[in-house]
């Protein structure tokens, strides 16, 4: 029988204040529908968020999956709520001490869910989590720093966006308190656009105060492009192929020589899904900041399964489809800029000259650039075409400098800082502006880092990281000219709007920022991997703090600095430096045992 | 009498090398009960061991990283396999004989033993040697005019002497594959093993040498079945030799590789007169099995060290090529450096029990004897006087047992 009275009398012994709430609401989120196995089940707008033949049985095969991962002594924190089935099959497998969190998204769900599920015997060992975000977040890290989030899709999905908020404020909490220092290797591509933005993100993580290892695979550039003298178009991409995985060993053996806690891939490095399959056999976290359209080049399809993490610059339909492919985790991590790199600078005398102009614009020649640029040809200003692929160009050639040579970037920068000006057009296969443009491209970032004035092309995605106080937008391909026309007359606009954009991205938008995201989401999707790292477990002095089941090994995490980083080789290292004549006991010898395994390489390629 | 435990934790050919000192050891101290730790996969073989108690498993997969039940820190894993130790409840050996000179070795010995013999005996950490890890250590750096063969300085190690027959193992009743059994029981025929592979790629024989001399069996030995014997990999090389072979060797012989446990194995190699191969575990099995064995020594394998063990036997020794050595040369090119002539021929004539020609361009003939001080190889047709190189390295070495040839 259940007692409705019952459950919330339960529920309020440790949430009085979720108690008196949900007296006051009547219910009605749920459709409650019998299952064919007899109890209760749920659908909303049509679509069960439980089993409709056995929920339990659904239940328990869910909270055997979560458990798989989960450590002994972590919080468990529950999105979802629905029937509570989930929660109940999880309790049934935890220890009474071990601790559960359930978000509750919605008074009216929890209450259709109590009017015909008793909680009386798993109940009041949950610790149930309702308010705004920012209640929600702080009554979380209160009770723990560091949880592990499991989510119960279907019902979690009703409420998408609230759970997507405490996850961001979780990373947020997360990315305050980072004392650990992690091994990033950062895995390059050859060439490309992703290339200065691996430099970026390298000089970010180090920065940040991460020990990092670059593959740099620019560095076999020459090598790759001397295949294109491969007439042969098939035999060419094998041969591409072969180099690419030649290279993707390389990195791996990188990794075998001195294992990172993550493997960062930009966009075109050089994995294939045989090495990041080993990767994930040897326990090492892969990641891989796909800066790129997922439109255009869709080699990810074939690789999404093989990173743990895809961090991409796109949101929806983006984020759907890398999940439909197979990809673990992905998250939307938008691009940013370097401000030690793109900062204001005073170019003066012939620089000046050369690479000042009303109006600039500097990339590559793409079919829309070529048609609306030339309308900004013969004006009541300078301008000025800066960069390179712009064979037969036409009106544009008279403005064309350097006769289209790659501008290299800190060039770049002191073009921007002399140019009235920048305009910012994304690149676009057709003739005006990208219908379904959503991303927002590296250069607004750097623009808007240099302090330079832009006049960019409507984004979907642009409003959410500047808005129109800090860039001239223009939404129609006809209304590039007088946008630019209305700004360049009005430079004290121009400078207050710049200063404006600047402060954003350095408020916002740097890589660092860029990086804090990205650790903190493996951290939170890991609390016991990166999390644990990050927040400081592995160093020496909170080790000793959590030593007292081995006091064999308290001497030796001594010996190190307390916010000194200690792993099983420095370990095995302070215990080797006892000299010769020492005499060990067991669990220096076991950790000195681990330390040969853990050095073995032989199967690592 | 307290226990003691034995530590072989290196591959097949290194475990068999050790009996002798098992041997010696149970013959000195028969009241001691023995135990040996080795790897997993080769506790079969090792409980076929005369003079051991019992056999524990060394399993590597448990202590790597990426183990299952491994957690991601450090700590976890430490926690994880300080549990899984205490579970082995391992007994408490008051002595531990460790022959592998490597740091597992070592400290596997001194987990589980008070007092360590052999390799380690100085400490976990402690890199010196005792006089007999020492020597080895030299042989395998330059091997020099060494002539006491690596079973009995395993002996000289665990402070025995070598036993004083080389010592056999008998099989348990393992079931061979169906058919076999009765072919093999009741022929009356000769029946001799051909070792296929080799654990080091640089130790392998090419299928074209094989080819030719299952051809020249055929050929001379008309009684004769050939057993191809081999693990799972070996399978392909058997493969390209059936398919190579003219049909009419078809019928003389059997392909075994991939189709025998260890224990089939050890009984399929009991039931061979003869075994070829070259430097390799199952080849030092047969051995122990009551087989005699011809070795094409190449690469880095030395007859003086690791003939197969006991009296009877025979190895052709390829000698080195002059500039590189066969590492340096691996490293090179990849490939490992190979005889260009192989002696198909004269192998022929040891099996047929014929007169053979000792010495075939680079290859020479070595035939092995056993005396009080162990195993020992001789120039076929020429014996040498090696008592006294040999008694010169034992009275160094071991000055307290005494030992003499007699």
């Amino acid at each position: 029988m259940i007692n409705f009275q019952a459950n919330i009398d339960l529920i309020g012994k440790s949430a009085p204040f979720l108690r008196s709430q949900l007296s006051e609401v009547s219910g009605g989120f749920l459709c409650i529908q019998m299952s064919k196995s007899g109890i209760p089940a749920a659908m909303v707008n049509h679509h069960w968020i439980h089993s409709a033949y056995d929920p339990q049985k659904e239940a328990e095969r869910w909270a055997v999956q979560q458990l798989k991962n989960c450590r002994p002594g972590e919080v468990l924190l529950i999105f979802g709520v629905g029937l509570l089935y989930h929660v109940e099959a999880l309790k049934r497998h935890l220890s009474p001490d071990q601790r559960v969190l359930v978000v509750v998204g919605n008074l009216n769900e929890l209450r259709d869910c109590l009017s015909v599920r008793s909680l009386s015997e798993w109940g009041e060992e949950v610790h149930w989590v309702w308010g705004t975000t920012s209640e929600v977040v702080s009554q979380i890290t209160q009770i723990a720093k560091c949880v592990r989030v499991l989510s119960y899709d279907p019902a979690a999905s009703l409420h998408r966006a609230l759970y997507e908020e405490v996850r961001q404020g979780l990373r947020e909490e997360m990315a305050k308190h980072v004392s650990g220092r992690l091994h990033i290797m950062v895995v390059g591509p050859i060439y490309g656009g992703s290339l200065p933005i691996a430099g970026y993100v390298v000089r970010a993580l180090e920065a940040m105060g991460h020990r990092i290892s670059w593959v740099d695979h620019s560095l076999h550039a020459p090598g790759y492009q001397q295949i294109d003298g491969i007439h042969d178009v098939r035999l060419r991409q094998t041969v591409q192929h072969k180099f690419s995985e030649t290279l993707g060993i390389i990195s791996l053996a990188y990794v075998a020589e001195d294992p990172p806690d993550l493997v960062l891939g930009m966009a075109q490095a050089p994995l294939s899904m045989a090495v990041l399959d080993q990767l994930r056999r040897k326990k090492i976290l892969t990641a891989m900041w796909f800066v790129e359209n997922f439109r255009h080049l869709t080699y990810w399809q074939q690789m999404a399964a093989g990173y743990d993490f895809w961090f991409v610059m796109q949101k929806e339909p983006c984020l759907e489809a890398m999940t439909r492919a197979g990809a673990p985790h992905v998250s939307y991590l938008p691009l940013a800029a370097d401000p030690t790199i793109h900062k204001p600078l005073v170019v003066s005398g012939a620089e000046k000259r050369e690479l000042g102009a009303d109006v600039s614009f500097l990339g590559a020649g793409y079919k829309n650039r070529r048609r609306l640029l030339t309308g900004l040809v013969g004006q009541e200003w300078s301008f000025k075409l800066w960069g390179n692929e712009w064979n037969d160009p036409g009106l544009l050639s008279d403005v064309l400098q350097r006769g289209g040579a790659r501008i290299d970037s800190e060039t770049a920068v002191k073009i921007f800082n002399s140019t009235a000006v920048n305009v910012n057009l994304h690149s676009y296969i057709g003739e005006g502006l990208d219908p379904q443009g959503d991303s927002v491209n590296p250069r607004t970032f750097e623009l808007a880092s240099c302090g330079a004035f832009q006049v960019i092309d409507t984004r979907t995605l642009l409003p959410e990281l500047f808005d129109e106080s800090m860039m001239g937008i223009f939404t129609r391909p006809e209304d590039l000219v007088s946008t630019v026309r209305k700004f360049s007359q009005e430079p004290e606009l121009r400078v207050s709007m710049a200063e404006q954009s600047r402060k954003r991205v350095l408020g916002l938008h740097t890589y660092e920022h860029r990086m804090q995201t990205l650790l903190s989401e493996i951290g939170v999707t890991y609390p016991d991997r990166l999390g644990s790292i990050l927040q400081g477990d592995r160093q020496a002095q909170s080790l000793s703090e959590s030593c007292g089941d081995c006091p064999e090994l308290l001497p030796i995490l001594q010996q190190f600095q307390d916010h000194e980083r200690v792993e099983l080789v420095d370990l095995a290292e302070a215990i080797r430096k006892k000299g010769p004549e020492a005499i060990l006991k067991r669990e220096e010898l076991l950790i000195l045992m681990m330390d040969e395994y853990r050095q073995e390489k032989r199967d690592f390629l | 009498m307290p226990r003691a435990l034995l530590i072989q934790l290196a591959r097949l050919g290194d475990l068999v090398q050790s009996l002798p000192v098992i041997s010696a050891l149970h013959s000195l101290y028969p009241e001691q009960p023995l135990d040996l730790l080795c790897p997993a996969p080769l506790v079969p073989v090792g409980e076929l061991f005369p003079g051991i108690s019992r056999v524990y498993p060394w399993d590597g997969a448990f202590w790597r990283p990426e183990c299952g039940a491994m957690g991601h820190s450090w700590k976890e894993q430490f926690h994880h396999t300080r549990q899984v130790w205490t579970q082995q409840a391992y007994p408490a050996y008051h002595l531990a004989y460790n022959l592998n000179n490597h740091p597992r070795g070592i400290l596997a010995a001194h987990l589980l033993a008070d007092r360590v013999i052999g390799q380690g005996s100085w400490g976990p950490i402690n890199p010196r040697l005792s006089p007999w890890g020492e020597y080895l250590l030299t042989v395998a750096r330059n091997r020099g005019k060494n002539r006491i063969h690596l079973s009995d300085a395993f002996c000289g190690l665990c402070e025995v002497r070598p036993p004083k027959a080389s010592p056999r193992i008998f099989p348990i009743k393992t079931s061979l594959p169906s058919g076999l059994e009765g072919l093999l029981g009741s022929s009356g025929r000769q029946i001799i093993g051909l070792i296929l592979g080799a654990g080091d790629a640089e130790r392998r024989i090419p299928v074209s040498i094989w080819k030719a001399l299952i051809q020249e069996c055929v050929d001379r030995l008309p009684d004769a079945l050939i057993l191809l014997i081999g693990g799972k990999e070996e399978g392909e090389i058997a493969f390209a030799l059936e398919s190579a072979l003219p049909t009419g060797c078809l019928n003389r012989i059997i392909n075994m590789c991939g189709r025998t446990s260890l224990l089939a194995l050890v009984s399929l190699l009991s039931r061979c007169q003869w075994v070829v191969g070259s430097d390799t575990g199952p080849l030092h099995l047969s051995t122990l099995c009551g087989a005699r064995a011809v070795g094409w020594f190449f690469s880095r394998a030395r007859v003086h060290e690791t003939g197969p063990y006991g009296a009877g036997h025979y190895v052709w020794q390829h000698s080195q090529r002059v500039g590189l050595s066969p590492r340096e040369t691996y490293e090179l090119t990849g490939l490992p450096e190979l005889p260009q002539v192989w002696p198909i021929e004269e192998t022929v004539c040891l099996l047929s029990g014929g007169p053979v020609s000792s010495a075939n361009g680079p290859w020479s003939l070595w035939a092995s004897q056993y005396d009080g001080m162990g195993t020992f190889y001789q120039p076929y047709d020429g014996p040498e006087n090696l008592q006294q190189i040999r008694q010169k390295v034992w009275d160094k070495l071991s000055p307290t047992l005494a030992m003499t040839a007699s």
